[in-house]
């Protein structure tokens, strides 16, 4: 009996003397980062667009507003990285830098409209209503909403040029401009 | 010298029979064993990056992501412990879907364990661990540096937060 006690002790020891072998083991490194909100607008292909002399030199239409050829300027690789983006463009008509008010039959401003195409599925566009006199010349146009992030060649094209009542012209430098802005649909 | 001594050992137990004195010897055997082990007393780091892409261009700025580095400590005690690193990408969670043409939501690197002045190393490009290393017996550090950072396209980096992660595996080898 007592060497069978012995025995049997011996059989318990033996497991715990043996080193057993531990499995695996994890450490972990846990690495974040974050990439803000952006548009960006591409370089446009020109930043000036000169129209030269607006108004016929000769025949019946002298002195009243030539034919102006659309004009396109490029914006590559435009770009927002985040969804729900909104393209709007805004313009003021080009008005005469002499600010006197014009004779009648006369007028300082000439209206045109402005279309940012290859955004959202609507375009933006907008066209000037300035008077005769130069009032009013700003106007603004809401855009598409584009529900993903996107990288596109924008394209705005100017045209329709116009004077009110398509009066004569007041002689002197005339100036305008385009604003397109790129961002967020719910700011 | 050893032959004297052998014959001194010899001669006490006659003396000792003489007497009929009983002489019993006892053993105890004393034995133990160390398990093969390995173990971390620091198995958690976080490396946070901030804002990974280029405010001029969109895209990953690398120079955020390559030499980041974060150390761990523990040991192994075994002469054939294995390391083993798996880099995972960092991934766009607040826009995990496929991203448009042009735009990437995913970060690749490749981490590197430094134990023992032995390197373990994985691509986050290729899913899994990388090969193992042996590192043998070591104590100390376990220092982890990010490096070779990209984007599957080389593309715009597309906004919201990103999380991965290197998992740094060390195994007692019997």
């Amino acid at each position: 009996m007592k060497a069978r006690i012995a025995l049997a002790a011996l059989v318990i020891a033996a497991p715990a003397g043996m080193a057993s072998a531990q499995g695996p083991l994890e450490g972990r490194v846990a690495v974040d980062g974050s990439v803000a909100g952006r548009c960006v607008l591409g370089p446009p292909s020109q930043s000036a667009v000169p129209l030269g002399t607006l108004t016929n030199t000769s025949g019946p239409r002298t002195g009243r507003l030539a034919t102006i050829a659309a004009q396109a300027i490029n914006f590559p690789g435009s770009y927002c990285n985040f969804a729900g983006t909104r393209i709007s463009v805004s313009a003021n008509a080009m008005v005469a830098a002499d600010a006197t008010a014009p004779q009648p039959g006369f007028a300082r401003a000439v209206n045109f409209t402005s279309t940012v195409s290859n955004w959202a599925a609507a375009n933006a566009v907008v066209t000037t209503a300035a008077s005769a006199g130069g009032a009013t010349p700003a106007a603004q146009g809401p855009g598409g909403t584009h529900p993903a992030p996107k990288l596109a060649d924008l394209t705005l094209t100017l045209n329709n040029f116009a004077v009110p009542s398509d009066l004569l012209l007041v002689s002197g430098g005339y100036a305008g401009a385009v604003t397109i802005t790129l961002g967020p649909a719910t700011p | 010298m050893r032959a004297y001594l052998t014959i001194a050992a010899l001669a006490l137990p006659l003396i000792a029979g003489a007497a009929h004195a009983q002489t019993v010897t006892g053993t105890v055997s004393i034995d133990g064993s160390v398990a093969n082990r390995c173990a971390l007393s620091i198995n958690s780091q976080t490396i946070s990056l901030g804002e990974m892409s280029l405010a001029a261009t969109g895209k990953l700025d690398t120079s955020k992501v390559d030499g980041q580095n974060r150390t761990l400590v523990g040991f192994c005690n075994g002469s054939a412990a294995a390391m083993r690193v798996e880099a995972q990408p960092l991934l766009n969670i607040t826009s995990p879907g496929a991203p448009p043409s042009g735009f990437d939501n995913r970060v690749d690197y490749t981490a590197t364990a430094n134990a023992n002045s032995v390197n373990a190393t994985d691509s986050s490009v290729v899913a899994g661990a990388g090969t193992a290393a042996t590192v043998g017996q070591f104590s100390g550090n376990i220092l982890v540096t990010l490096s070779a950072s990209s984007s599957p396209t080389s593309g715009l980096l597309v906004a919201g937060t990103y999380q991965g992660q290197v998992l740094v595996t060390l195994n007692p080898v019997p």
